[in-house]
């Protein structure tokens, strides 16, 4: 599990394989990198700066694509005045971060007792978990509809959290199991030597699995958060969500490129803060030296 | 304080029997060792009195209450886990302090603690550390600060100090020993080297196979060996074994085999003849209780020097006798080469005779 540092000997080779691998990362990084700074330059632009184009081989007026033109905030404010994006930013939010965390609780907990306890069929009921999630989504939609209409879930919040759980539940057990497979028991039966219950043993070890728990949640989130089928079907009418909304931009007589940007803005920033703020937690190795072997 | 009693102890791993029938009753205050080869049911023995291995048949009695069924944190004991088990996330301080915490014990008092018993296992430098920063005896050590920290009713210690180094090791000998004491706490000592049982016990366990072999003193376990097994399995260097022959010849036993044949000491006899099953039997006699002769008179055998070896103030002289290989424990002077004749001279007052079948010592 430890990494160690590759030691690299010097060569001909390598320095052109470090040329190379300098180039590649270099396009690859605009070709990432670019999409979105058009569309985050392009969502402070009005229709005609939108439009206006270089000709074809005058690569000198390509920058001022990116700087000449006089920024407005007008997509902005018309998608939260006319357009109600700040209910959907809130159903997003709630629909996202609601069954990332409920996924999240029940997965670690069904997750612990998978990794610690032995008991009768155990491979059978974690097969069975996985199981459920290999049939697609589109497969599965039409039932899921029927059984929503049913219990008047369709169009809710609840209904919407409730869909995007019964995906993510079996993904969290599945990759929780595997994070407390690698925190060795020994630790809890120290914690319970040491004065602590059964439950207190478990929350003694929780940090170590932290870094597992919050990669997850972070996983749980943007899953549901970049969802669209399920928004689309469930969630529809009550629980629109940021992507249906955006959708939505594309009429039959016109496509609101400016709003369409500006919405595409809204949906990607969060995710990236989150991205960035996760980031030590995705360093794992924790458990590293406390028992011998 | 708290007395112990094993009761017709079983252990199953499913099919495989780890510790097979066991009773021991270990006394408030005493330090018993429990001593055997790697695979012989010592850490499951042990598990089980901490409450972390169910017990598959018997009963577990600290006093007089049954704990077959108490969770860990009612039994009042402190472990150290064969394999350390510290918290990895937290320093080596909070991992000694962790069971005061939970006790709720006032702050300076588990500070002064836990500074105490770092001073105790030179580990004071190390206390802000996470223990993947600690070497693997500085873990062991930190491992036993988080037990003795505590004031239990029983110590539960697993090979607690295999992983230091000679010195260290013979120096927390003598401090586990010391600590034992002072706190007369009752204490578990599981252990495969037989130097610490012989040096630290009250009593000592020996098993094998999940069987306990003899449950007595080190100097009994030495001197007198219950069976063949144990014999060979204490002491250093082993002793040496030879088949032999019981014959009667004019009413006096003797011990004969291909290479000598030489009366048993009358109180031998006696044994032998009350007790006899059958005549073949295994002679055994450690290396200390053979001597070379200096005259051909007093010789009892003799030999061919296979090898010497020196070990600082003493000397392994290894000899073949007829079809066994003998060692001796002599001073180094001894200037035998390989291949001299040697002669030798058992103390026959010190050897043991162990039943052929089954290896049970007649004496
Ligand atoms: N969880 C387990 N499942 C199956 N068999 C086990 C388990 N734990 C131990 N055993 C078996 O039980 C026997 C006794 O094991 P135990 O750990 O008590 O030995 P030990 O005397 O402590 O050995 P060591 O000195 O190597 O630590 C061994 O044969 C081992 O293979
Ligand atoms: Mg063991």
């Amino acid at each position: 599990m430890a990494s160690h540092e590759v030691v690299q000997y010097r060569s001909t080779i390598r320095s052109a394989i470090n040329v190379f691998t300098f180039v590649f990362l270099m396009v690859f990084l605009i070709w990432t990198v670019l999409p979105f700074i058009i569309m985050f330059v392009s969502s402070f632009k009005n229709l005609l700066e939108a439009f206006n184009l270089p000709e074809k081989g005058d690569w000198a007026s390509v920058i001022s694509v990116f700087f000449d033109f006089e920024p407005t905030a007008i997509h902005y404010r018309e998608l939260f005045t006319e357009r109600n994006f700040a209910t959907y930013f809130f159903n997003s939010i709630v629909s996202s971060g609601g069954s990332a965390l409920i996924s999240v609780v029940l997965g670690a907990m069904a997750a612990y007792s998978l990794s610690r306890i032995d008991f009768r069929g155990k491979n059978h009921v974690f097969f069975w978990v996985i199981s459920t999630r290999m049939a697609p989504v589109v497969a599965v939609m039409v039932p899921l509809y029927t059984i929503f209409r049913g219990l008047d879930l369709i169009g809710t919040l609840p209904g919407l959290i409730l869909a995007y759980t019964t995906f993510n539940l079996p993904f969290a057990i599945w990759i929780l199991k595997g994070f407390f497979d690698n925190i060795p028991y020994a630790i809890e039966e120290a914690a319970m030597v040491d004065g602590h219950t059964r439950l207190g043993a478990f929350r003694e070890i929780l940090p170590l699995a932290a870094p597992g728990i919050g990669a997850f949640l972070v996983l749980c989130i943007l899953f549901s958060w970049n969802d669209f089928l399920f928004a689309s079907i469930i969630g529809s009418g009550g629980a629109k969500t940021l992507p249906v909304a955006t959708r939505e931009l594309v009429t039959p007589t016109s496509i609101q490129w400016g709003k369409i940007m500006a919405a595409g803005v809204i949906t990607s920033v969060p995710m990236t803060f989150l991205g960035l703020l996760i980031r030590k937690y995705l360093v794992t190795g924790l458990t590293m030296g406390a028992v011998k072997e | 304080m708290a007395s112990i009693s094993i009761k017709n102890v079983w252990k199953m791993y499913g099919e495989i029997e780890a510790v097979k029938d066991l009773n021991i009753e270990v006394a408030n205050g005493e330090f018993l060792c429990i001593l055997g080869p790697s695979g012989c049911g010592k850490s499951s023995t042990l598990r089980m009195l901490a409450g972390l291995e169910h017990i598959s048949a018997g009963d577990v009695y600290y006093g007089d209450v049954r704990v077959n069924d108490l969770p860990p944190k009612d039994r009042k004991i402190a472990m150290v886990f064969e394999n350390y088990a510290l918290y990895p996330h937290k320093t080596i301080y909070e991992n000694m302090a962790n069971a005061l915490k939970i006790q709720k014990m006032d702050k300076s008092e588990i500070d002064s603690k836990v500074r105490t018993a770092a001073e105790l296992l030179e580990i004071t430098p190390l206390l802000d550390r996470k223990p993947h920063e600690l070497s693997g005896g500085q873990k062991q050590r930190t491992a036993i600060g988080r037990a003795i920290v505590r004031e239990p009713e029983l110590f539960l210690f697993d090979e607690p100090i295999a992983h230091l180094d000679a010195k260290l090791r013979a120096h927390m000998r003598g401090e586990l020993k010391i600590m034992q004491r002072k706190l007369g706490t009752t204490m578990i000592y599981v252990t495969h080297d037989q130097l610490e049982a012989l040096s630290m016990a009250d009593r000592i366990a020996v098993m094998r196979d999940g069987v306990l072999q003899q449950l007595a003193t080190p100097s009994e376990i030495y001197n007198r060996p219950a069976n063949k097994w144990v014999a060979g399995f204490i002491g250093e260097p082993a002793m040496n074994f030879m088949d032999c022959e019981i014959i009667e010849n004019n009413g006096k036993i003797l011990l004969k085999n291909d290479a000598f044949e030489s009366a048993l000491t009358k109180e031998q006899s006696s044994i032998i003849k009350t007790n006899a099953r059958g005549n073949s039997v295994t002679m055994g006699i450690r290396p200390d209780d053979i001597s070379f002769a200096t005259s051909a008179k007093e010789s009892m055998v003799s030999g061919e020097v296979l090898v010497t070896e020196l070990l600082g103030g003493d000397m392994l002289v290894e000899a073949q006798v007829s079809n066994s290989r003998i060692t001796v424990k002599t001073k180094p002077d001894y200037s035998g080469q390989m291949g001299d004749t040697c002669q030798l001279k058992f103390d026959n007052t010190r050897w043991h005779v162990f039943a052929g079948e089954d290896g049970v010592a007649y004496f």
